[in-house]
């Protein structure tokens, strides 16, 4: 082989390394510096819109073969789909005590999870129920109404307002990091649920969220959970959010309270 | 200041999980101000960056103003300055539960009836919201107008529901017995329309370009109101299907498509109802609107309410989560029962 082709061919190869290195490192650090979100009049990333996960987290967090649903009669049409987790590294790092709760959740499902009873449903999962979501921002104050039970949260921009007592919702304080909104939540109760799987945390729950819009029609979602009664580090949830783009999408009303009042208060009804 | 407490009370449903958190001096302070008729001279209206009108924030509307006129007042629209101390003070001490004695009765409790709260867990305000004699303007004796027949038939079953509960006997062979409010499924002054109610009586605006939303804190309700002219859809809902445009400063809310009765003074699922939002100076704004129900009502009414800025934020009203007193009410209806079938065995 000539010399001269051995060094195009070395050049040449050294170039694929480059440019393969280069969409590497595009492709890993993130995919958020590439679009540039529209504004609202403020100059922030407008994140208004109805939105939805496409996903089957609220079953399981975790990686997950399809099975059977609780209910016989239902058969195929409420059984559970198999789904790729959205924990990243798919470990959720439970201390022993916790890990043996999780189980027992899991076993109790249908009578301990809250989701059942319509309560509301905390953060994050009220984000990736099967559910729209519609997000309503301003400078000041971010509205957050879910479908599922209705639930709202309000989340105060660079404020240092605290919250006057535990919630369901949570508290929460967002402020932006170039693109990105970033939301602290605290004051959580100990009564939500992350997902169908039983997985759970306590009061300590300090949940930050950041939202980074990735093309016009989604949402970067990642999700960074940290509670020291539960878990023994902090763990990561990651996930697209897709904007519902039929034509007058709505988020509706999902009261599903007098859809448990059977199930909650039935025992206590007048025999005929 | 006043905590969020969760309390079940015998002989009443309602929940209350986070509530009034406003100083009761501000309260006092900014009730005082309010004169939403006339603006101040250096005040501007402010504007969204689109352009609307910007009614956003939280809006407080606690008032003593009766629904209703009282009938001795006649057609006396509206108080002296004079007249209006007196009846806040004469009203202030009617109202306030803890002067009630149960065996004698008072404000429209039976004698032998039972109170369901003391005075703590009401935050209904102690002040009028103007110089009006009732929130009613139309019609003009300030009163609902007559009842249909088929009105009358539900105005009756109610009166006799709500007499029973004050006896201490509340209808409980279900849940479906007992008031949407005391279910959880609205709060009892959300409607929609929002009336004055005991306690949590706060909305907060929100605007985006092309919506409006209307949250209310009890049961965290958002009304999410299009403002891009589409027309009403056909779904049925507890808070109706709200549609929103601008009629110069003021944002009308038009809604049909109520899914049941709501919980004001008995309107229908046919209810057809215009709600008018306009900000009035830099801490009021007034809330009028007009209930068009053919069904309930012989013609349609009007009410204005005044509202004052709130610096407090909206609190979560987690409603149903609490609801224990409701297995309490059920529970109670069956021990009555069951006592009553012993004492009859024992004849």
């Amino acid at each position: 082989m000539h010399g001269w082709l051995k060094g195009a061919m070395f050049v040449a190869a050294a170039a694929a390394l480059i440019v393969a290195f280069l969409l590497g490192s595009l492709s890993s650090t993130s995919q958020t510096t590439a679009y540039h979100a529209p504004r609202t009049a403020d100059g922030k990333p407008d994140l208004n819109g109805i939105w939805q996960a496409v996903n089957t987290a609220n079953w399981d967090i975790q990686d997950h073969p399809a099975r059977m649903g609780p209910v016989v009669e239902l058969g195929a049409a409420f059984s559970v789909p198999a789904g790729e987790g959205v924990v990243v590294g798919n470990e959720i790092p439970y201390l022993p005590e916790a890990a043996a709760k999780k189980k027992e959740n899991a076993e109790k499902w249908l009578s301990s999870d809250p989701e059942v009873k319509c309560y509301l449903p905390g953060v994050p999962r009220a984000t990736y129920m099967p559910y729209p979501f519609q997000i309503f921002q301003t400078r000041d104050t971010i509205l957050i109404a879910y479908e599922f039970a209705g639930a709202t949260r309000t989340i105060y921009m660079n404020s240092d307002k605290k919250s006057p007592s535990d919630t369901w919702m949570g508290w929460s304080v967002g402020h932006w990091d170039g693109d990105t909104l970033v939301v602290d939540v605290t004051s959580f109760n100990d009564q939500t649920w992350f997902d169908r799987a039983g997985n759970f945390h306590s009061d300590s729950l300090h949940v930050v969220e950041r939202y980074t819009p990735i093309s016009h029609d989604a949402l970067d979602y990642e999700v960074t959970i940290e509670d020291p009664k539960v878990f023994s580090r902090p763990w990561k949830m990651r996930m697209p959010l897709h904007r519902r783009l039929e034509k007058n999408a709505q988020v509706l009303e999902y009261q599903c309270v007098e859809f448990v009042e059977p199930l909650l208060y039935g025992d206590l009804r007048k025999k005929p | 200041m006043r905590d969020g407490i969760v309390v079940s009370v015998a002989g009443a449903a309602l929940v209350i999980a986070a509530v009034f958190l406003m100083p009761v001096g501000a309260a006092e302070q900014a009730q005082s101000k309010a004169k939403p008729t006339s603006a101040p001279d250096n005040w501007t209206l402010p504007r969204t960056a689109d352009g609307q009108p910007d009614l956003q924030g939280v809006w407080d509307y606690r008032t003593i103003t009766p629904l209703e006129r009282p009938a001795e007042l006649g057609t006396k629209e509206f108080f002296t300055a004079d007249e209006a101390k007196k009846f806040e003070s004469d009203e202030n001490q009617r109202q306030n539960r803890d002067l009630i004695d149960p065996e004698v009765g008072g404000l429209n409790y039976p004698p032998g009836g039972v109170i369901p709260y003391n005075e703590f867990w009401y935050d209904r305000g102690d002040k009028l919201g103007s110089q009006r004699t009732s929130l009613i303007v139309d019609p003009p004796d300030g009163r609902l107008p007559p009842w249909t027949p088929e009105g009358q038939k539900f105005a009756d079953l109610r009166a006799v529901s709500a007499r029973d509960d004050q006896l201490g006997h509340p209808h409980a062979n279900s849940w479906e017995d007992r008031p949407l409010q005391e279910r959880c499924l609205v709060g009892l002054n959300a409607g929609p329309p929002m009336t004055p109610g005991a306690y949590n009586n706060n909305f907060q605006l929100v605007q985006t370009p092309g919506y409006v939303v209307i949250l209310n804190e009890m049961v965290h309700s958002a009304r999410i109101v299009p403002m891009d002219g589409r027309p009403h859809g056909s779904i049925r809902q507890w808070k109706g299907d709200s549609r929103g445009h601008w009629e110069g400063n003021t944002l009308v809310v038009d809604t049909t498509n109520f899914k049941r009765e709501t919980n004001v003074a008995g309107t229908s699922a046919n209810t057809h109802l215009v709600e008018r939002f306009t900000r009035t100076g830099p801490d009021t704004l007034l809330y009028e609107f007009t209930v068009d129900d053919p069904v309930m009502w012989t013609r349609p009414w009007k009410a204005v309410v005044p509202t004052l800025k709130s610096e407090e934020p909206i609190y979560e009203y987690a409603c149903h989560e609490g609801n224990y007193a409701m297995r309490s009410i059920l529970a109670g209806a069956r021990a009555s029962e069951k006592a009553e079938a012993g004492k009859k065995g024992l004849k």
